[in-house]
This record gives C-alpha cells, structure tokens and sequence, in this order.
C-alpha cells in the first residue's frame, strides 16, 4: 500500500489533467496521473513531419478506419495522417439512445493533442445568464473572480489575440495576433459599416511570438504549418504533452502511468472522504487500487461521470456525490446546424503564404445589448477565407495541357464559416450507466440521450439567416448555407455532467470545482459547467483547473481536507 | 526524433530510385520503379504507364484509367498524371477508401466507359492519345450537362486524377511553392511576388 500512496491522484491527462497535474506538482504535492491511454511523449508524433506526398490515399479516411471507428468517422478528423490519435470505437464501445458522437482521444495528452486551440474567455454576460433567466442553476462563480485565472491560463499557454474591448467576448493576456488575408480584412470592414458587426481573428493557442515566461523552453514559435493536430515538433501549440505536463514532469513530484483505467472512487464511510481510485490495466486487466489526500477528476465530462456514476456506496447508493441526482445530467455542447459558403468577386492579384493555423471570429451579438431574439443565449462563428485549389475544377470540362495551365493559378477566392451556438442545459439531457452490458473490460456500458430542443431550434433559423445576410452585406456572390444534421457531441465540446452551483441540493460540486459531499475529490473537465456559452471551452477548463488546484492545497494546509 | 528518421528513409529510397531509373537509361517514375524492384513488368499498352500490382482493377481496367488519367493530365514540359503514379493511386483509393457500392459503380463504369469508346471499332486503348482525349473530353461534358443519382465515372476518375496527381510529389512540387517549414503567415502578398502562384495548403 506504501507504493501506491500520494498526496493527490489526477484522472486524465488532457487539457484539464494536465493543468492540475502541473499545478499540484508545482505547489509540492507527490502527484499520480493516471491516464487510460498509451503514452506519449513530445516530440514523438508519428506524422508531424510527414510531406503531403507520403500520406496514402490523398489522406482521405479508410473504410478500414470507419469500420473500426465508426463514431470518430462521423466527422473528417481520422484521416491517415490523425487517425492514431482517435479511439477505436469496436473496442471502447457506448450506447447511443439519441445519436450522440463522442469523440475520443485515448492516449498521454488526450485531446489537447488534437483540439482545434481556439482559446475565448467567458465573460459576465454568460456567467449571469442561467440567474438572470431562471435557466438551469445560476453560476456560483462570478466573472471577476475567474479573470485573474484567465490570466494565468492565457500567459502560461501563450493565447495569441487582438484587444476588441467587447462585453460579450472579454479581452485576456494575448500574444501578438495573426493576420487577417486581405479578404477577412475586407469582409471585416463591410461587416462594421453595414450591420454593427465585428469580425476578429480568432484567438489561438498557438505561439505567434516567444512565450512572457520561461516555464517551458521546451516550446518553440508557431512555423504556420498548420498542421497542429498532428501533434508539432516545434511545440508550438499548447498541449498537454507539450506544456503542463513537462512543468510537472520537471518538479520531480509526478509519476504518470499510462494504460490505466480508473473505474471506481474508493470512499471511506467512516471518514467522510475518498481515499483514492479503482483502476483496471488496459493491458493486462490487472486491477490496482492508488491512495491519496485528493483526487481530482478530468477524464472528460462523461468519463468523469461515468466514474461517479460507477462508484457507489451505502452512502452514494446512485452515484459519487449524487444527492442532488444531477450527476450525468444537464449535457451541454455546441450547436453547429451547418456552413454557410460564398464566392468572392476580385483580389485575384493577391494571395497569402504560410499556412494559418487559425481563422476568423465572428463574436456573438444576438441577445446582446439592445438586442432581443425570441429565444436565449447566442452564437459566434468561425470561418475563414481562402483562394480555392484544385477541385474547383471537378465542375468544369477543363482537361489535359489547358487544365495543367489553370492549376498554376490560384482559383477564385472564397468564404467558409459556421455557427457554433449555446446549448441550454437540459436535466433530460443526460447519460446513465447499463450494468447489463459490459464492455471488454468488463465495465458497466455508457448511455447517452441527448437532443437539441426548442430553444436551439429557434436559434438556428437566426444562425443560418444572419450568415447568409452578413455574407451578401459583404457583397459576396453564389451565397449558400447548408443545413447539416447535427448530433449533440458533434462540436467535441461536451459538459456539464457534474454542474457547479450553490445549492447541493441541486449541483453536484460547489465553485472550486470540490464535489459538495464528498469534500477531497475535484472535478475540473467540462463537467462542472452550469452553463456553455457559444465560446470554445478549453481555455475556461485550464483556469478553473488552475483555481481549483490553488483551493485544494489551500484547504489542505488548513487541515480541511 | 521520427521525422529525422522518416526523412533518412526516404533519402535512401530515393537513392535507390534514382539508381534504377539510371540503370533504365532514363526516366521512370517511382512507382514503375518500385513495381520493377518488386518484380513485376511494365505494361506496354499504354506507354509510359507505371507497372504496379493492381488490388482493385481488373483486366484491363489498369491500363484504360491509366490512359485516361494521361489524357486528363499529360506529360507536357512538367510531368502528367503517369509520372505522379496516378492509376495506383486511384486503384489503392478503390480498393481501400470507397465502400463496396462505389467500387462496383466505378468497376462497371470503366467497362462501360470501354464499351462506349470502341463504338467506331477500334478499342478505347488502340485509338490515339488525341482521339482518347476526344473521347474523354466528350464524356466530361456529357457528364457535366445532365443531372445525376450518382456521380458520372469519368468525374469519379477525373476528381482522383486531380486528387492523385496534386498530392503526388511531382504534382506538388512543380506547380505549387511548397514549403514544409512557411515559419510565417502573410495574409496579403501579391502574386507578383510569389515564385509559383499557388501556395500549398
């Protein structure tokens, strides 16, 4: 039992894992990570380097990858050149009562390998929405009590951004920006003049300059690539591989252990606390149980839950730190019904060079200010311009010497966006856990039924007709808005399982993250969250992570824990 | 770290390459190459056609998408679709990434195709590379007047020409500026400016 004892144990190793694995380690505590997946290590990333030539078929997805992961094939990311990084869904298999695509990455790193770095703060107007509205629970966290976190969070990673001063998408600690192509530029300016409206670069976590500090000389800047979710061998982007975890690795206070599945919390009834985990070798199936003061949980907003869910006692008879019975409930993402696409007229004398590993923002405006739509919340979108290749030929009969002497030019430029809109949260919305079914572990399957309801609904009429509008305002031509069915799960921003709030009678943690019940155990993954926002949530997970962490030593000093 | 170890690799490969297409006495491309390393003999039907062990086409599938893909994409002062590898390229993107249903249309297709062009008595293959290129060209625009259930063939074959082709290396690196490493974004530069005009993305 000597062996297996530490001051605190860390489920996960992504995002939010790494973050608390960083900040526990660095204020002296004996660390455990335990990651379900294989390891990884910076700079090993099997097809970072690879030319576009040496990926097999033109690094279009196999029918072997989507017979094998036919969940993750449900978007375009397991090409040759990713699919490593995206689980096998024969293998890690859940059940679906409404479509829901979960999307998976299990390995050292998690999904901060793989995200797509956009990196926006939350701001007052999301924090006090749910209370204003009487939505969900309100938020037991105000905005000024997590900007200096914000801080830390976007100095650390290193966020690159323009200062816009706006209400509803505050500024943070931001690198230099990337530029806009002279077509954003323009879309930009008709967009201010003819509605009101700002369009911004997108705020990335990728090093447009040298880091403020000089925690990790390990991270080089961003060689606009663009070919981040390979994995970059400059460490150029933030990840866990490349950022929190060496900081941790560095205090000589972690132990990371791959290929661990944590399954159950151990709860001492007497005591009032966790003691420590449950864990299955992925490998071998061998089962281990590890010790410590604290566990904090960031295995995903359904992994973490499906843990809790996992973990029952005479005093949890329905789950960890289930009074309030919100635990699995209230699943949030973003709403994402389609693109919206149009050709540009001119600039064909310009062009850019470099590959941006970013695009444009569209922030929110609707319900914002003066104005009032029938239905709440909003959206932002994300989008970029581009002078289009090859395949605009496909529509035309060009063909031998004639067509070789086209492709040498760039093709017509033109303009791609999609909305991304706030999910309310839903106590129907919810995942359970069948004990009838097992999977090759012999672990309880994961249910999940989550659906977009009336409220999206009626938002998604304004994100497709305010796209088509901005992009005609823009006067932009051949204007197209594709309806795309979307499942909840499809933007990979799912939460809110394990909601933060006031009330224990009505959350499941209170606003450090600390599950109300049970004191010593921390969730800080997407679980915590009351409410989503239209922003991408990452970055909110790096600064409660951090916050959570600083509460947690705090209270253990204090002999409260 | 990997990428050293893959670019040593591919050195080497290319090392050997170059030797066999010099050993050929003269230019040929790397997968007729590879195909000779491997033993297997190149076909004369269409000429300049890379030999490669087919896993999708039959008969004589190999040999009338390879000479459609020449037509599409000829050799001219730059290499054309044979030199990129396209028609091993389309037959492991058959065999191995359209489903079952798209192999079968794709497989009847090329007959079809076949069948259509041998019309005036002479087979597709034993026209010239100007009467296939009528042909082909014919077959475009037919495909492309009327309204489809299911995408014509010859835009099947031409949308994987242009996909084999401008993913190749040649394809690539002789009609696009290629930089693995940009180190900056420019969002605004002239094309007076820029040595080739398309920039890879």
């Amino acid at each position: 039992m000597e062996t297996n004892s530490f001051d605190a144990i860390v489920v996960g190793s992504g995002m939010s894992g790494g973050w608390a694995a960083k900040e526990l380690t660095e204020k002296g505590l004996k660390t455990l990570v335990l990651e379900r997946g294989r390891m990884v290590r910076h700079p090993d990333y099997p097809t970072a380097t690879k030319d576009p030539w040496d990926l097999p078929y033109g690094n279009r997805i196999t029918q072997e990858t989507r017979r094998r992961k036919p969940v993750q094939s449900r978007t375009g990311y397991p090409t040759p050149a990713n699919q490593h990084w995206f689980v096998d869904d024969l293998d890690n298999p859940y059940v679906e009562e409404q479509p829901f695509d979960w999307l998976r990455g299990y390995h050292v790193g998690g999904r901060s390998l793989m995200w797509a770095r956009q990196s926006y703060r939350f701001g007052p107007l999301d924090f006090e929405a749910n209370a204003k509205e009487g939505v969900g629970i309100p938020w037991p966290v105000t905005y000024e009590e997590i900007a200096p976190w914000y801080d830390k969070a976007e100095i650390f990673a290193g966020i690159s951004g323009s200062v816009e001063g706006l209400y509803q998408l505050p500024d943070g600690k931001f690198l230099p920006p990337h530029d806009l192509n002279c077509v954003e530029v323009d879309f930009k300016q008709r967009l201010d003049a003819k509605m009101g409206r700002k369009l911004i670069i997108g705020r990335c976590a990728n090093l447009t300059a040298p880091l403020t500090h000089n925690e990790s000389p390990q991270r080089g800047t961003c060689q606009s690539r663009n070919l981040c979710i390979r994995g970059c061998p400059f460490g150029a982007y933030f990840s866990s591989v490349t950022s929190t975890l060496p900081s941790a690795e560095r205090t000589g206070n972690m132990t990371l252990l791959p290929n661990q599945i944590v399954y159950e919390l151990i709860y001492d009834n007497d005591k009032g606390k966790a003691t420590g985990v449950r864990v299955l070798d992925a490998e071998t199936g061998k089962q281990t149980d590890y010790f410590a003061r604290i566990v904090f949980l960031c295995a995903s907003a359904l992994g973490s839950a499906y843990i809790m869910l996992n973990s029952t006692s005479s005093r949890f008879p329905n789950g960890f730190g289930n009074d309030s019975g919100e635990l699995g409930c209230n699943i949030m993402d973003h709403n994402k019904p389609g693109n919206s696409n149009a050709n540009v007229e001119g600039y064909l004398d310009v062009a850019y060079t470099g590959r941006r590993p970013n695009g444009f923002y569209i922030p929110r405006y609707r319900n914002v200010g003066k104005d009032k739509r029938d239905y709440l919340r909003g959206f932002g979108y994300q989008g970029r311009a581009a002078r289009s290749n090859y395949n605009r030929f496909n529509d035309t009969p060009l063909m031998g010497a004639e067509l070789k002497k086209a492709a040498l030019e760039p093709g017509p430029w033109t303009v791609g966006m999609t909305a991304f809109g706030e999910i309310l949260p839903y106590h129907d919305n919810r995942m359970t856990l069948d004990r009838s079914k097992k999977d090759k572990h012999g672990l309880p399957m994961l249910v999940v039924n989550a659906i977009v309801r009336d409220n999206e609904r009626k938002m998604e009429e304004d994100m497709k007709n305010d796209a088509a509008e901005m992009l005609e305002a823009a006067g932009f031509k051949n204007v197209t808005v594709r309806s795309d069915s979307y499942n909840v799960g499809n933007s990979i921003h799912e939460s809110g399982t394990a909601r933060m709030g006031a009330d224990p009678g009505q959350s499941v943690l209170n606003k450090f993250n600390q599950v109300h019940a049970c004191k010593n155990v921390f969730v800080t993954d997407g679980s915590f969250m009351p409410s989503f926002g239209c922003q991408n949530p990452s970055l909110s997970y790096m600064a409660f992570t951090a916050r959570a962490a600083d509460h947690a030593v705090s209270e253990l000093k204090k002999g409260n824990l | 770290m990997n990428g050293n170890d893959d670019s040593v690799e591919m050195q080497r490969r290319r090392t050997v390459l170059k030797r066999v297409a010099w050993m050929l006495g003269g230019a040929v491309s790397a997968p007729a190459a590879l195909a000779i390393l491997q033993g297997c003999s190149a076909k004369e039907s269409v000429p300049g056609a890379a030999a490669f062990q087919a896993r999708f086409f039959k008969g004589q599938q190999a040999d009338i998408v390879s000479a459609i893909a020449d037509v599409l994409i000829p050799k001219t002062d730059t290499s054309g679709a044979l030199d990129a590898g396209v028609p091993a390229f389309i037959d492991s993107v058959m065999a191995d990434v359209y489903p079952t249903d798209a192999q079968a249309r794709f497989a009847a297709g090329i007959d079809e195709f076949a069948a259509a062009a041998a019309a005036s008595g002479k087979s597709f293959l034993e026209q010239d590379p100007a009467q296939r290129a009528g042909i082909v060209q014919k077959s475009l625009e037919a495909a492309l007047s009327g309204e489809h259930e299911q995408k014509p063939f010859i835009l099947v074959a031409r949308e994987l020409t242009l996909l084999g082709f401008y993913t190749s290396r040649v394809g690539i690196t002789e009609n696009m500026e290629y930089v693995a490493v940009p180190t900056a974004y420019h969002g605004c530069v002239p094309l007076s400016q820029m040595k080739k005009h398309v920039y890879w993305e």
